[in-house]
């Protein structure tokens, strides 16, 4: 314990700089894990030569085509994808949290989540039948538009719910999310009810989230979504900042809140819609991460945005480490780890905002 | 301290004006016929009962509403014509009770109120008004607390230092600024409030104007140089001189027995009210 809170007093005293150094070092070496540990075993050898041989640094032709494949194809796809789909959910964890101007909301409990895996169940299942004269013709693009299109729907509806005269409430926000949640969960489940086998096990994956089907293509598209998604978020810190003040004084500060909050809302759905249709959906990763930095650091959202991008992508590389190897050879759905670890952390926030009269309790 | 009624050096005045002002919400009509003239670097103090649109004109006078009809000009410019940006660096306001939902130490909060003047890092020059707004409040030894555990009167009076850096200038920039204050001392213990008004009225004296919603009508003409007395979405009396709001204007108004004692200290007229 004592070692614990001297970490954390050490941490406070460090620069923002200095903690993203930080976490981009631990990031790096989990990375570094990620790609070498698992059913299939990869030495720090091995992956440089792989990785050399891939960027045409060594002539040379591999000898272990097979595991050469495997690390290429396979697993590094899959360590791209954990990342990236970690700071996507710490970043719009974050982004969520500043928009409801509230601690508990995550991509998992506004319905963000669920919409999202409800639109891409939707095009997986009906896009080649019923309904193939609309969607058809969207070609690659259409699941992951339906789980933008659904996913936004279930969020601007949980924030219309929760929010009147620019507050937002804590419990109608709790039980819109439920609602919400269960209106998409009972349609994915139809959804999978009604669909031919294959389409079926799919829809399994994303209520539970996994990267085993991660390839380069799903990196890609998640990687440059991402990126394009992150740069705009990174401006609106500061006007996250004054929106915690509350609408009004936000708006005395020169801000649009009507504006910034709906821009910001489609920008998070886009970026979750991506992830959740690429790898499905992973709760409480989004509550956790920027709770955690609030409590190390700082509750200003010009630290939190880039800091949750950089902690939720390095705990996802863990959080899959231990998916690979607890009961291998077999993988755990990553979606049970992040809520065995999450909805304790959900729970312990929630009593402290309840001890604390629903307001002010990172004091 | 210049005599605070001492208008005549002043550069041209940033007086804030409404004109011909309807305001509705729906089927409510809130706001009748409204056409005031805000005194410039005045306290001015908007009186009235709950519910005679006090609130309403605030947000209309500040930009943050727009009228049904009717327009508001600043310095003779219509409000309308202002980017936002360029509004929040000349006018802030101070509302009733701010709370934070996240951990934040009451310096960053200050901080806050330098935003419409900084890009991305805040320059030495924006600290070194957050320092002086804060020991100007009296807050400045807990700089680095956390604000949600501050009592509530200090809690305001961090907010008056962010309102404060968020229209600061220094003495002879001669930038007009308007300061508006919706109830600021509500819930305040009388240390706070006079504490918080003092410091308001002392920016009159920086080519600031102060507009405030106050409901003490004794803390009111205490502060006050300018009233406007409103009911039932109309402005009723409007005067410069306390004295001039009569008793039989008070009774009506807010439906009371009103009768004036004298202080025997100050000479100041005290108003005593019953039902």
């Amino acid at each position: 314990m004592v070692v614990g809170s001297r970490c954390a007093a050490m941490l406070k005293r460090l620069s923002f700089g200095q903690i993203y150094a930080l976490l981009g070092v631990l990031l790096a070496i989990s990375i570094v894990a990620s790609a070498g540990l698992g059913a299939n075993s990869f030495s720090l050898g091995q992956m440089a030569r792989y990785v050399a041989q891939a960027l045409g640094l060594a002539a040379t032709p591999p000898v272990d085509q097979i595991q050469h494949n495997v690390f290429m194809l396979l697993r590094l796809p899959r360590v791209a994808m954990a990342g990236l789909t970690g700071a996507v959910l710490g970043v719009a964890g974050a982004l969520m949290q500043g928009i409801f101007r509230n601690p508990i909301v995550e991509p998992g409990l506004v319905g963000t989540s669920a919409g999202a895996a409800f639109g891409a169940a939707f095009f997986i299942v009906l896009g080649g039948g019923v309904a193939a004269p609309v969607v058809s013709h969207l070609g690659g693009l259409g699941e992951p538009l339906l789980a933008f299109v659904f996913s936004f729907i279930a969020t601007i509806i949980v924030y219309r719910i929760s929010s009147s005269f620019g507050k937002v409430n804590v419990f109608t926000l709790l039980l819109g999310g439920i609602a919400i949640n269960a209106i998409c969960n009972a349609a994915t489940g139809f959804l999978s009810l009604i669909a031919t086998n294959p389409q079926a096990r799919d829809i399994t994956f994303w209520q539970l989230g996994s990267f085993t089907t991660a390839d380069w293509h799903g990196a890609t598209t998640v990687a440059v979504v991402f990126a394009i998604c992150f740069a705009w978020v990174l401006r609106h810190g500061k006007s996250l900042n004054a929106l915690m003040l509350g609408e009004d004084e936000a708006a005395y500060l020169g801000i649009n809140p009507g504006r910034l909050i709906f821009v910001l809302l489609v920008i998070n759905t886009i970026m979750v819609a991506v992830a959740t249709a690429t790898v499905g959906v992973i709760a409480f990763i989004g509550l956790v991460i920027p709770h955690v930095l609030r409590m190390l650091k700082s509750a200003d959202y010009t630290f939190l945005l880039p800091g949750s991008a950089l902690l939720g992508a390095l705990s996802m590389e863990v959080i899959d480490i231990i998916a690979r190897l607890i009961i291998m050879p077999a993988e755990l759905p990553i979606g049970i780890i992040t809520a065995i670890i999450g909805a304790p952390v959900f729970i312990w926030i929630l009593l402290n905002q309840q001890r604390k009269g629903a307001a002010g309790f990172y004091g | 301290m210049a005599d605070p009624h001492d208008n005549t050096k002043a550069a041209p005045a940033a007086t804030a004006e409404l004109h011909d002002i309807e305001y509705r919400v729906g089927d409510v009509h809130i706001l009748k016929g409204i056409n005031v003239r805000f005194r410039p670097h005045r306290f001015n103090v908007i009186l009235g009962p709950n519910g005679a649109g006090k609130s309403s004109l605030l947000k209309i006078s500040t930009g943050l509403a727009k009228p049904s009809s009717g327009r508001v000009t600043w310095a003779g410019r219509p409000l309308a014509d202002y980017r936002t940006a360029e509004l929040a660096r000349s006018r802030a306001v101070l509302s009733q009770h701010v709370e934070l939902a996240f951990a934040m130490p009451v310096r960053e909060v200050v901080m806050m109120g330098r935003y419409p003047h900084y890009g991305r890092a805040p320059s030495a020059h924006d600290r070194e008004i957050v320092e002086r707004t804060l020991e100007l409040v009296d807050m400045g030894h807990k700089r680095e607390q956390t604000y949600s555990t501050l009592s509530g009167g200090e809690q305001q009076k961090v907010q008056l230092a962010r309102v404060l850096a968020q229209i600061w200038s220094e003495d002879g920039g001669g930038e007009e600024k308007l300061l508006f204050l919706d109830e600021p001392t509500a819930g305040l213990d009388v240390h706070y409030q006079i504490h918080i008004l003092d410091i308001a009225r002392e920016l009159q004296n920086h080519h600031c104007t102060v507009v405030a919603i106050l409901h003490d009508l004794n803390i009111a003409m205490q502060y006050g140089n300018s009233f406007f007395m409103m009911s039932g979405g109309r402005l009723v009396h409007e005067t410069d001189a306390a004295d001039d709001i009569r008793r039989e204007l008070i009774e009506e108004v807010y439906g009371v027995r009103a009768h004036r004692i004298t202080d025997p200290e100050t000479g100041q007229g005290i108003w005593r009210f019953s039902l």
